[in-house]
């Protein structure tokens, strides 16, 4: 059994932001109280042995869920695999992630899904969910055996890596997934009007002489499958909103009650186009850093809750594929190991997002929405959870990230604010200490 | 003044010290061009690399008789016979040529910031020929020298810019360079190529041409690529010349003598016509040989002290 | 000009004299004037090349041609010296061919500004014969080289350094012997 004394507990399923002491037992959260005596915890551990840590001055977490990482495994394993990947968000302070179904094969068939559970159970670090694609192959055009995926394990159907361009497809994709009652991940980009680009059109893509992705590759198919989603009555996620346009219409979608949520990542609430450099292949990623006043848009999106989730993207790549000229670098931001602390720095220490709105939305609304155990520290939950210190500096180096790739514009910075032990199912799988 | 640069990569980032200071270098160079015996010793035992990833004859072979003539050693790489080709990163490549102790590189790529990338890897001093769509700073100040052997001071002069201006390096660099020497620049073109976000350049633009020519000291005609009119950008090269295309009947409504600036290769008929090529206002060719002088300042600059470098 | 003056070693009428007397033994060296141009070494090789050229107008009626030479490119401390000299332009306006050269400088020391301006010469044409003029030489040759026409010779040592002032540039016509600092 772990008592986990004078810790800052912080669960918005209950309502719950005290000082507060935990008990954990048999992998599950066993009891929460103002304090407990030494004999009283005795009995109740029932002759196990007691481990007692002291929390005080830390906050504890329900474990974050990141519903979009990219753990490249089966097929890219030089940029990442699904071990050093579940490492890298235990050490994030992520307990579950999804992984996307762009890998090499596509996950588009049973025994794949299997494959990327297995490969997750095994590691036994975060628990892997699997993702399976919408269409064979990602070609767009055939729909996966959705019942079958979901009797395999999979949390939700996404081509994320590439929009779905058929909005015929779209649609039936959004009507068949209804027998799974799974979502259906929108990766909202028009081929067309992206073309190729590589940042974000706009004054900086301008200036720099680089392609430029305009908002609208990306509003235009948010208002098609908000549209689908209408006409369906299918149950939508929109992946990695970058822009006003895509939150306003969001906003009005979920007035009239649609079955939508959405995900921003981490990167588009800290940067904007005004960050790329020529030479800064670290923040090139789709879709693209927009300006400043988009970012105000997400976050204000945030805040109130047209935005549903935080989400990392995780896309890892080797050094060799982004020490290339900006245009020529692949699309993708590092993230499992960084995001908790970089929103820390940048969004919760200057107090502009709450830690209650962190956790709504980086656990419980992911727990939620993908059917997944988690999301909450509630008495007879799986002990998912993460001890935090925000006080402690996080110093981003090459050495001492758990995942292959070190594509984070954050390295060599200090982040203020860090997990530093990380339990799933009651068991410490990360421990800075 | 003090030259402290170790690379040029774009004009946005020089001064208009430093500017003035390549082209007042340059004007020795274009007397030593001029001359029968046109060698030096100066740069004796410094070799400079060239590495072209696009084709261009005209840009790299001025280079070259840049180097040439001050007596550097120089070599190519062109893509089609190199490793290049058989998939070797650009990083690679230029590792493979910082070995062999260049002291400088020349390079022309497609990417946008490769002249950068090269300069955070490599020792070497790096001169942008042309990357991508972001700058093309050499062919800015062999305009800018052409300007000024003309009209001596440039501030209040008002050039005129013509054509593909998204997609164009030389309007990027003439912009920045010409703005800081004081001249007024109009950037012209459609909608299509020219398109709101441009602005970014800090100079004024319009949709139309025949507005814009009167009083213009210099009108620069760029090359259209003829390709974009697939993507959609233009519908015909007709009515892009009817709109765009500069000819000696429209040049008159500037109402001054007015010079005429390409950087080729010219589709005649099309962005000029060629009764304006070949007339004295045009200083297509001057610009060529100016070409060369001001790639000899900048090769001396960058290669001819060894100590003095500061990135 | 850093340093401390040790002493005065000409004066305006010393220089005056001095390159009176070079003008007189240019004419007589070369019997005349007949091909004769001269050719001023930037920078203070050129004010003293026009007075040289006055003070022949005035004698013999003759104006020489005039050219001015920049030897910053012929220089041979490149990979040396710790900044990027300004180079200044060369302007011959006259063919050299078969002509009688007559550099011109203020201070002949180590040789080396001599044999980058000999270079220099050589790649403008192919003059009859070079002839150097100085206004002071301080000895210290590093190379074989020695000038024709003289206006003083200084002995000096290493740590010391002359100064050649000329009204053109400086606002004054004084030679100075300086000590060097440190």
């Amino acid at each position: 059994m772990l008592w986990l004394k004078n810790v800052q507990i912080v669960d918005p399923a209950q309502d719950l932001a005290a000082v507060r002491d935990i008990l954990v037992k048999d992998a599950r959260i066993f009891e929460i109280s103002v304090t407990f005596q030494e004999e009283e915890v005795q009995a109740k551990a029932e002759g196990e042995t007691l481990e007692v840590l002291d929390g005080e001055g830390r906050l504890l977490f329900p474990g974050l869920i990141d519903v979009h990482t990219h753990l490249r495994e089966p097929g890219q394993e030089e940029k990442e695999d699904i071990a050093s990947g579940a490492q890298a968000a235990v050490r994030g302070g992520f307990t579950s992630v999804l992984a996307m179904a762009n890998t090499k094969p596509v996950i588009d068939q049973r025994a794949l899904v299997e494959f990327v559970r297995a490969q997750g159970e095994r590691a036994g670090l975060a628990r892997v969910y699997p993702v399976a694609a919408v269409t064979k192959g990602m070609q767009g055009q055939e729909l996966v055996e959705m019942m079958d995926l979901a009797a395999g394990g999979a949390v939700g159907f996404s081509d994320d890596g590439h929009g779905i361009q058929n909005a015929e497809v779209m649609r039936l994709a959004l009507e068949y997934a209804k027998l799974s009652c799974l979502p259906i991940i929108s990766h909202c980009e028009d081929d067309a009007l992206a073309a190729k680009g590589v940042m974000h059109k706009g004054l900086v893509s301008a200036r720099l002489g680089l392609k430029g992705i305009p908002s609208c590759a990306e509003s235009v198919m948010v208002a098609r499958d908000l549209m689908l989603a209408e006409e369906t009555s299918g149950v939508l996620h929109l992946a990695h909103i970058s822009c006003r346009q895509s939150v306003d219409l969001i906003r009005q979608a979920k007035k009239k009650g649609l079955n939508v949520t959405a995900e921003v990542n981490p990167h588009h609430l800290i940067f904007c186009d005004e960050d790329v450099q020529l030479t800064k292949t670290s923040l090139k990623v789709n879709p693209p850093l927009r300006t400043a006043d988009d970012r105000e848009a997400l976050l204000e999106a945030l805040l109130e809750g047209t935005i549903d989730m935080l989400a990392t993207d995780h896309a890892p790549h080797t050094w060799e594929e982004k020490a290339r000229p900006f245009a020529e670098a692949p699309f993708g931001i590092n993230g499992l190991e960084t995001s908790l602390a970089a929103v820390w720095h940048y969004l919760i220490a200057p107090g502009i997002l709450s830690v209650k709105r962190l956790l709504e939305a980086w656990s419980l609304a992911p727990a939620r929405r993908f059917g997944l155990a988690g999301g909450s520290l509630k008495p007879g939950q799986r002990a998912d959870m993460v001890l935090f210190d925000p006080d402690r500096t996080l110093e981003i180096k090459i050495e001492n990230l758990a995942s292959k790739a070190q594509n984070t514009p954050f390295l060599h910075t200090k982040l203020q604010g860090c997990p530093v032990m990380t339990w799933v199912g009651g068991r410490l799988v990360a421990n800075r200490e | 003044m003090l030259w402290q640069r170790k690379h040029i990569l774009g004009l946005e980032n020089l001064s208009k010290e430093e500017i003035s200071h390549i082209l007042q270098t340059a004007k020795p160079m274009k007397e030593v061009l001029l001359r029968p015996l046109k060698k030096l010793p100066t740069l004796r035992g410094k070799s400079v690399m060239h590495l072209f990833y696009e084709a261009s004859t005209r840009t790299r072979t001025s280079f070259e008789t840049a180097g040439k003539i001050l007596g550097a050693d120089t070599a190519s790489i062109a893509v089609a016979q190199s490793s290049v080709s058989k998939g070797e990163s650009l990083l690679d490549t230029a590792k493979t040529i910082a070995a062999m102790k260049v002291d400088l590189v020349v390079i022309r790529h497609a990417a946008s910031g490769a002249a950068a990338f090269l300069a955070e890897y490599l020792q070497a001093g790096i001169i942008n020929a042309g990357d991508g769509q972001h700058e093309h700073p050499t062919q800015a100040l062999l305009d800018m020298f052409t300007m000024q052997e003309e009209f001596g001071d440039l501030t209040g002069k008002k050039v005129v810019i013509i054509g593909d201006i998204l997609h164009s390096r030389v309007a990027r660099s003439n912009a920045w360079g010409l703005t800081k020497m004081g001249a007024e620049v109009t950037l012209v073109g459609p909608p299509t190529l020219l398109p709101p976000e441009m602005k970014a350049l800090g100079v004024k633009m319009s949709h139309n041409l025949d507005g814009e020519l009167e009083g213009a000291d210099v009108v620069m005609a760029l090359r259209l690529q003829l390709e974009r009119q697939q993507s959609g950008l233009f519908p015909s090269l007709r009515e892009y010349s009817r709109l765009y295309g500069i000819s000696s009947q429209k040049l008159k409504k500037t109402g001054r003598k007015t010079i005429v600036l390409h950087p080729g290769p010219m589709n005649r008929g099309v962005e000029i016509s060629s009764e304006l090529a070949d007339s004295p206002m045009a200083k297509i060719e001057e610009q060529v040989t100016n070409g060369v002088a001001v790639r000899m300042a900048l090769i001396y600059l960058l290669a001819g002290g060894t100590s003095n470098v500061m990135a | 000009m850093e340093g401390i003056t040790k002493s005065r070693i000409m004066d305006a009428n010393g220089i005056r004299r001095a390159l009176t007397r070079i003008a007189h033994e240019i004419i007589e060296k070369n019997k005349g004037t007949l091909d004769v141009v001269l050719i001023g070494v930037r920078r203070r090789g050129v004010p003293l090349a026009e007075r040289l050229q006055n003070l022949i107008l005035e004698f013999e009626g003759v104006k020489l041609p005039l050219g001015i030479l920049d030897i910053t490119l012929y220089r041979d401390d490149f990979s040396t010296i710790g900044f990027q000299p300004v180079v200044h332009e060369t302007d011959v306006p006259f063919d050299v061919q078969g002509k009688q050269v007559i550099l011109v400088d203020d201070v002949l020391f180590t040789g080396r500004t001599a044999r980058a301006a000999l270079d220099a010469m050589m790649d403008l044409g192919r003059p009859q014969r070079i002839q150097l003029a100085v206004l002071v030489d301080r000895g210290h040759r590093e190379l074989p080289i020695r000038a024709d026409y003289v206006g003083k010779n200084v002995p000096t040592s290493r740590r010391e350094s002359v100064s050649v002032c000329l009204r053109e540039v400086d606002d004054s016509d004084e030679v100075l012997l300086m000590e060097k600092p440190g």
